[in-house]
């Protein structure tokens, strides 16, 4: 009786286990023939396949063979809580992602990193003069919002005044950068030409109204206040962040929105841009967890998503029939900064440590596991694809985790110990220090240990801790050195300023070096872009020289589509796939 | 019976205040609210980060912000969010609906189902009835609420390529603009609650059952039940009347603080399934450091929790008649 029970519970176990592994392994013999390529983690596949090395034109159906019609659905990974992409709350990507496309904006980032102008707007937009420094934009004429009202100089003036710092004290603006230094915006031939006059220059002019931070209507806006006085500005900003967009001036506008649940954009029938949508509609669909957002492709739930590419990600997209993903290097990259504030820290020391730090290794062991083509960042203020990138690490050896150029590098220095129990040159024992990351990031944990385990081989002791407050670590300068990421731009002469100036509140690395102060504040306010590459190089050598702190690489981005999807790709800066929706449509068949 | 229950609110009250301000000291103190702006480039201006400190009063002392808070409960406002669009009680009011649609079939489902399978189990033990009960419910016992999940999914996607159309959705609770007759908007929410509904039925069901079982089999072995056997009542009488009646007073326990705990969120479950519930809305909270939105949902927690228990000890006496309370 007993052998009848035991065998009917191992035939019962043996059921079970089948079925259960009957329903789960549905998915994986769907096959690797749709387009995706990343099964052998190459970056990009399928009709995407041609973004390596077209960046710009990949994936391009002209729009007169494109179905007429149709509904593509994108993911997006947060709730759009507040619709006023210039104030502090509304600037998040994923919001901007689906909401720029319907404002007027003045220069966009391509996915070549290049800036263009929306010619969709603007006939032109140049810098006229450059003593005092005159910017003239010519709207064109067609031109408008979707109530009829046109785009004008009074858009322009609006958004100024919102984020210029001074008119509104109380208003909670993204960034005050550059429009605090405007001395006057005047409109002429019907408010279609637009000067803008800089009470000091700007470099990063194109920066300002661009699809970052785009325009909001001034006519709406004047309809809840006096936009020339800080309660009417304070009250457009209430009224523009709260209510649900029925204003477009680009290709889509709201059709509905169900909080938490989806955005629902149509044809805006007035659009007067040279690309005519061809959808009927386009759904941003909000999917809070990324992990989900592969199993909703594959159940053709959405048609694109763009998450932070991980590994198990991106082989399950490959597994997906029909369906193809694209990887670029984007414009957030991962960077070790040493606190120079700890007289530990010297010059010698932080070259050391820096020269034994393998940024190669810590990217094979992290993004290199899905992305073969993420290298070792050779400078602290521009990337790849920028104007001006150069490779100013040098000769310095820095990231190179050559142990004993850093071992010599601390002998030369007096040091002593060296790869046992580091004693200083005035025979102090170097002190344990603290390596700090985020809690919760793996890739950071891993990047610390292997830091951690390059300084040990030099004889200095590292300990890692968590932060849960990166902000709060960061401004109390309470790490010795510490890893996380910056988002350049095409813009980097401003944030340069602020990362590496002595007096900057925002200078984690505590460099101090008074001839690079005055080379960042000249490359900030300068008319000549390319004099101001010129210096930001001239410091990026200084900051490298002096080991302030380890570039160590950009970080990709991600983008999957359904293979019937045309004219879609990747977009690695902040201005996302969705920066030319108006093309986006259905290939025939 | 009143008396008892009104008694039981009345000591709730400082309980309740307490834990509301062990919460309210460890979550504000946990994080930054204003970190993301902090870190964010280009930096955000001073006067951007004042007037948030000043919205989100992190300028007054910690103790002065509870009596704040607590003041601003007894007119009906759960304070500010980080989230300077969002309304804290309309907010918790949405989604705890959309946790009660989320869990009530699931829980009716499996509270039917673990009922029967202990039962059954308990008074075919030994059986290969009971074999196969003990294992299926041990194996949705030890599997994750998540990776279930990503299997129902997969199930579901083949599910769908194998009648070639749509029926079961991952995603959501409907399918955004449906358009439809009314029957098609019908089928609609149903194929987008099959999943999560079974994925949560599953996992209550395997603990359910087994509790339902063990208390099952305590009961049929006792003095009582042989008497009336051996009197000659008729087993059917004996097993509804006699033994699940007896049998079904621990597993009351357990549901009730089961479903307490399900209600304040069934966080895996919507997190996978994206629905927009309570559970959402906490993990989402602390991970904005958003002080007020969390001490909502710990309000609105312990309320739950309370009145469930309340409902267990007032079911003990409707089960069984010789409980009663002064």
């Amino acid at each position: 009786m007993r052998r009848t029970r035991a065998a009917s519970l191992v035939a019962v176990t043996a059921v079970a286990t089948l079925l259960l592994a009957a329903c789960g392994g549905g998915g994986g013999n769907a096959g690797g023939e749709g387009g995706g390529g990343a099964a052998d983690q190459t970056s990009q596949g399928g009709i995407l396949a041609e973004c390596g090395d077209n960046p710009l034109d990949c994936n391009s159906v002209p729009a007169d063979q494109l179905q007429q019609g149709g509904q593509i659905t994108v993911a997006l990974e947060k709730n759009i809580d507040n619709w006023f992409l210039i104030s502090s709350e509304g600037n998040t990507s994923p919001q901007s992602n689906a909401i720029h496309p319907m404002l007027p904006y003045t220069y966009s980032t391509l996915p070549d990193l290049s800036l263009a102008l929306n010619e969709d707007v603007f006939v032109s937009g140049e810098q006229t003069n450059t003593n005092p420094q005159t910017i003239e934009f010519k709207i064109k004429p067609e031109a408008v919002w979707n109530d009829g009202t046109p785009v004008s100089a009074q858009d322009f003036i609006y958004n100024w005044k919102y984020q210029d710092g001074k008119t509104c004290p109380s208003c909670r603006p993204a960034t005050t950068a550059g429009y605090d230094q405007i001395a006057s915006i005047v409109g002429s031939d019907g408010d279609k030409t637009v000067t803008v006059t800089f009470a000091q220059p700007y470099t990063d002019w194109k920066n300002l109204w661009s699809a970052g931070s785009p325009m909001y209507p001034a006519h709406i806006a004047a309809q809840q206040g006096d936009i020339n006085t800080e309660a009417g500005l304070v009250a457009a900003e209430a009224y523009f962040g709260t209510t649900t967009p029925t204003y477009s001036a680009g290709p889509y506008q709201v059709e509905n929105w169900q909080p938490e649940t989806a955005l629902t954009t149509v044809p805006n029938p007035q659009w007067y841009g040279a690309d005519k949508p061809k959808l009927d509609r386009i759904v941003y669909r909000i999917i809070t967890d990324a992990t989900q957002e592969p199993i909703a492709l594959q159940n053709d739930e959405v048609q694109v998503i763009f998450p932070q590419p991980q590994v198990d990600l991106v082989q399950q997209v490959a597994q997906i029939p029909g369906v193809s993903q694209q990887q670029s290097l984007g414009l957030s990259w991962e960077h070790i900064d040493f606190n120079a504030d700890n007289p530990a820290l010297t010059t010698p020391l932080r070259q050391a440590l820096a020269a034994a730090t393998p940024v190669q290794e810590m990217i094979d062991k992290t993004v290199g596991q899905f992305n073969d083509e993420v290298t070792p960042l050779k400078s602290s203020v521009l990337l790849p694809g920028l104007d001006g990138y150069q490779d100013n690490v040098g000769d310095t050896g820095l990231g190179s985790g050559d142990i004993e150029k850093a071992k010599k590098i601390l002998t030369d220095a007096g040091y002593t110990g060296v790869g046992t129990a580091l004693v200083d040159p005035n025979g102090q024992p170097v002190p344990t220090m603290r390596m700090r990351y985020t809690v919760g990031n793996a890739i950071r944990q891993t990047q610390s240990e292997i830091f951690v385990a390059a300084a040990k081989q030099l004889g200095v002791t590292f300990e890692i801790q968590t932060t849960d407050d990166l902000g709060g670590t960061l401004d109390a300068y309470d790490y010795d050195a510490i890893v996380f990421a910056y988002i350049s731009s095409p813009f980097p002469f401003g944030n340069a300023q602020q990362e590496y100036t002595s007096t900057s509140a925002s200078n984690y690395v505590r460099f101090k070096d008074p001839e690079a102060d005055r080379l960042l504040a000249e490359a900030a306010s300068s008319t000549d872009q390319a004099d101001a590459l010129t210096k930001l190089n001239e410091v990026d050598k200084k900051i490298l020289a002096a080991a302030a702190t380890i570039p160590l690489y950009q970080k990709p981005t991600y983008l999957a589509i359904k293979d019937n999807i045309a004219n879609a790709r990747d977009n690695a800066s902040l201005d996302s796939p969705t920066y030319n929706i108006a093309q986006w449509g259905l290939r025939n068949g | 019976m009143l008396a008892f229950t009104l008694r039981r609110i009345v000591v709730s009250i400082p309980i309740l205040l307490l834990s509301s301000f062990i919460v309210f000291v460890l979550v504000s103190t946990s994080g930054d609210p204003l970190e993301p702006l902090k870190v964010r480039q280009p930096p955000v201006p001073q006067q951007t980060l004042d007037a948030e400190a000043e919205r989100l009063w992190l300028n007054d002392p910690l103790l002065a912000r509870y009596v704040r808070w607590l003041g601003g409960l007894f007119q009906g406002d759960f304070g500010p969010s980080v989230i300077s669009t969002q309304d804290i009680g309309d907010q918790i009011g949405t989604r705890f609906f959309v946790t009660l649609r989320l869990i009530a079939l699931a829980m009716i489902i499996a509270l039917v189902l673990a009922v029967i399978v202990g039962v059954v189990s308990a008074v075919k033990q030994y059986s290969i009835t009971d074999y196969t009960a003990t294992f299926v419910g041990f194996l949705f016992l030890s599997m994750p609420a998540f990776w279930l999940a990503i299997l129902l999914k997969q199930a579901g996607i083949e599910f769908n390529l194998a009648v070639g159309d749509s029926v079961i959705y991952t995603i959501g609770e409907a399918t955004p603009n449906f358009q439809g007759t009314f029957w098609e908007r019908v089928a609609d929410v149903a194929g987008h609650m099959v999943l999560p509904t079974i994925s949560l039925a599953l996992i209550s069901y395997a603990a359910w059952s087994r509790y339902q079982r063990a208390s099952m089999l305590e009961v049929m072995n006792a003095d009582y039940i042989r008497l009336a056997r051996a009197k000659g009542v008729p087993r059917r009488t004996v097993m509804v009347r006699h033994g699940l009646r007896n049998a079904l007073i621990p597993l009351t326990t357990v549901t009730a603080l089961d479903l307490a705990s399900i209600i304040s969120g069934a966080v895996v479950t919507e997190r996978v399934f994206q629905w927009h519930g309570m559970g959402e809305f906490l993990l989402d909270s602390i991970a904005t450091a958003d002080v007020y939105a969390t001490m909502a949902w710990l309000l609105v927690t312990a309320v739950v929790v309370i009145l469930f228990n309340l409902i267990a000890d007032l079911l003990y006496a409707v089960l069984d008649p010789r409980i009663r309370y002064a």
